[in-house]
């Protein structure tokens, strides 16, 4: 099977600016990747590359085998790009304009009005197809670059940052379009700073930070990397306080805090009945036991060094609340 | 618009080529009012006032009323200056509000982006020609006497040939302005001199031998000439090498664009 991208140590820099220093990445076909990273890190540069808006430094990337330089129009044909910054032709009427980009795709001009007019429906704004791109409202230019990658039915679709100052309902049908669209074949490269979001779609993330590729997982298993931390309340302080957990090497710490315990470890779900029998043991009663696990987003800050916008908080949309545990109290701790 | 692409789902030119070409062909064809009313209002001036006006008092120029003599040049004038601006402000507008993206990221061979913007922008020319022909051919042949058109051939390929040269040489333009400044600043200290010292409004044979000289060095006096032997029969320089000349020039500045384009020059970062 061919990959849909292979990227071998790709470079770009913009005079002293190294925006991408060796960057190596494999995305599967079929696969619904995410690229995260902090403001800066090279996430546009890197999309901007394979759609020949920038020009490599170095290094080679091929999207479903095609070489981006030299075999430029077979790789860009593969792919329908939403922007991060709108590029739209204002001149004329949106569904023109899609029917253009079908077009310059060779889809003959009956077709490419069929086409535009299923992607307008799709994102919901067909009964503005007759309107300039100026005259849509913020959500809808969104909801348009989107129908603009869809155009032309792409074997990879990029989305830099669709989400970004989008409301959660446009959040919400954004999300059900492309997990429909991945379950149809369709590859997907998104890049956000919502973890929450790469979290909820992504099969496989890449961190990018600097330039440089910190790490490639899946955000299950970016999240293993992290530790958890179990919160126990006991109904008496001890006495004396018990050894626990003795020899067992995904202890990271424990705290006492009077009838407090606080127990930071990989694997916590594994780690907490044991911890339970042991207190069990010396008599300790529990009135209260948390897990909190650790989000991707404190494993993203630890991996970049730096901070991330956190999705403009709507509660019902949280959901990495494992079974016994909370979500309560990552704010408090200190790394 | 759909006739015509029916028509053209017949022939074998590539879509994306046509799309293209089509798009920026629109984009002035729905502004009649910016695309043909000033050529229009400019040229009835211009016929007006330098032939009616001027040309009672200058007479005949190689045996032709004056206002015949400067019609020739007039189209030369208006044909050229619309292919180049229409090119490159085409492409630097795209280039400033970025949506030549919608081009750039397309699988079109930078071959066919840069003829797609060259047609388009010739094509503009061509019609603008042809305006001011009909501005002029009614005002002299109800005024004077008919316009003759002694070489039909010539007129038509120096016509094709220069708004073609100056289509490409505003492709050139478009990447090489960073503002719009630019673009009015090529438009009007280096097109417009060219062009009014180029034969448009006396004739050769009027200037010092030394002045005839330098003239011969303005690429300008060749189309002009050479338009002028389409209407009138009479050429100050032999019309089949200045369109061989301005023909391999062409040839060169339109390769000088696709580079361009592959280049990114402009264009990408
Ligand atoms: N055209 C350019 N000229 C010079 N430097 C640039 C250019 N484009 C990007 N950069 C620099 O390259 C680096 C990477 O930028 P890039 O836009 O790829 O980051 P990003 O990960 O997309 O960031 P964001 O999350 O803010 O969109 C930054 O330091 C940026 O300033
Ligand atoms: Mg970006």
């Amino acid at each position: 099977m061919t990959n849909a991208l292979e990227i071998t140590n790709l470079r770009k820099s913009y005079g002293d600016v190294q925006a991408l220093d060796g960057v190596s990445l494999t995305v599967p076909e079929g696969s619904f990747f995410g690229l995260l990273g902090p403001n800066g890190a090279g996430k546009t540069t890197f999309i901007s590359i394979l759609v020949g808006l920038v020009r490599k430094s170095g290094g080679e990337a091929l999207v479903f085998g095609h070489d981006v330089e030299t075999d430029y129009r077979a790789a860009r044909d593969a792919i329908g790009l939403a922007p991060q910054e709108f590029n739209v032709d204002r001149f004329f009427p949106i569904h023109e304009v899609l029917e253009h980009k079908a077009g310059y795709h060779g889809i003959p001009a009956a077709e490419a009005r069929v086409r535009a007019a299923d992607a307008l429906k799709r994102v919901g704004i067909y009964d503005k197809r007759n309107t300039r791109f100026d005259w849509l409202s913020g959500g809808m230019k969104r909801r348009f670059m989107i129908a603009r990658a869809l155009v032309t039915e792409p074997e990879l679709l990029i989305l830099d940052e669709p989400s970004a100052g989008v409301d959660v309902q446009l959040r919400r049908d954004l999300w059900d379009l492309v997990t429909e669209l991945n379950e149809q074949g369709t590859t997907i490269l998104l890049t956000t700073h919502y973890i929450e979001e790469a979290e909820r779609l992504c099969d496989e993330v890449a961190i990018l930070d600097s330039g440089r590729v910190v790490a490639v997982a899946s955000p299950e298993a970016l999240k293993g990397r992290g530790a958890d931390h179990i919160t126990i309340h006991l109904h008496n302080a001890p006495h004396s306080r018990p050894q626990l957990l003795v020899g067992d090497d995904r202890v990271e710490s424990i705290e006492w805090n009077d009838d407090q315990l606080i127990v930071t470890a990989r694997e916590g779900g594994l780690i907490a009945p044991t911890l339970v029998r042991e207190l069990d043991r010396e008599g300790l009663e529990i009135v209260d036991m948390e897990i909190a696990r650790t989000s991707l987003e404190e494993i993203f800050v630890e991996m970049t060094h730096s901070g991330v916008d956190r999705t403009p908080s709507d509660q019902d949309e949280k959901e990495h609340a494992a079974p016994i545990a909370t979500d309560g109290g990552h704010g408090e701790r200190t790394q | 618009m759909s006739a015509i692409d029916r028509l053209a789902a017949r022939t074998p030119l590539p879509v994306g080529f046509y799309t293209l070409t089509k798009r920026e062909i629109l984009r002035y064809v729905r502004r009649p009012k910016n695309t043909f009313a000033p050529p229009l209002i400019t040229n009835i001036l211009y016929f007006s006032v330098f032939g009616v006006v001027l040309g009672a008092r200058v007479g005949e120029i190689i045996g032709v009323p004056y206002i015949l003599f400067i019609l020739p040049g007039l189209i030369v004038l208006g044909a050229i200056s619309n292919a180049f601006e229409n090119a490159s402000f085409s492409i630097f507008h795209g280039r400033w509000n970025e949506y030549i993206h919608e081009t750039l990221t397309s699988p079109l061979s930078y071959t066919q982006m840069v003829w797609a913007y060259i047609i388009s922008a010739a094509f503009r020319g061509l019609l603008v020609g042809v305006i001011i022909a009909a501005v002029g051919v009614a005002i002299i042949s109800s005024l004077y006497q008919p316009v003759p058109v002694e070489n039909p051939f010539y007129l038509m390929a120096f016509m094709i040939v220069i708004v073609l040269l100056f289509a490409s040489l505003g492709v050139v333009g478009g990447l090489l302005a960073t503002d719009f400044d630019d673009l009015t600043m090529m438009n009007q200290f280096i097109l417009r001199p060219l062009v009014f010292f180029g034969a448009v409004f006396y004739s050769l044979n009027d200037l010092t031998p030394l002045l005839r000289d330098i003239s011969l060095l303005n690429p300008m006096v060749y189309m002009v000439n050479g338009v002028r032997y389409g209407f009138l029969g009479v050429a100050e320089v032999d019309p089949n090498l200045s369109l061989a000349v301005l023909a391999g020039a062409t040839v060169v500045v339109a390769s000088i664009d696709v580079w361009l384009f592959k280049r990114g020059y402009g264009l990408t970062d």
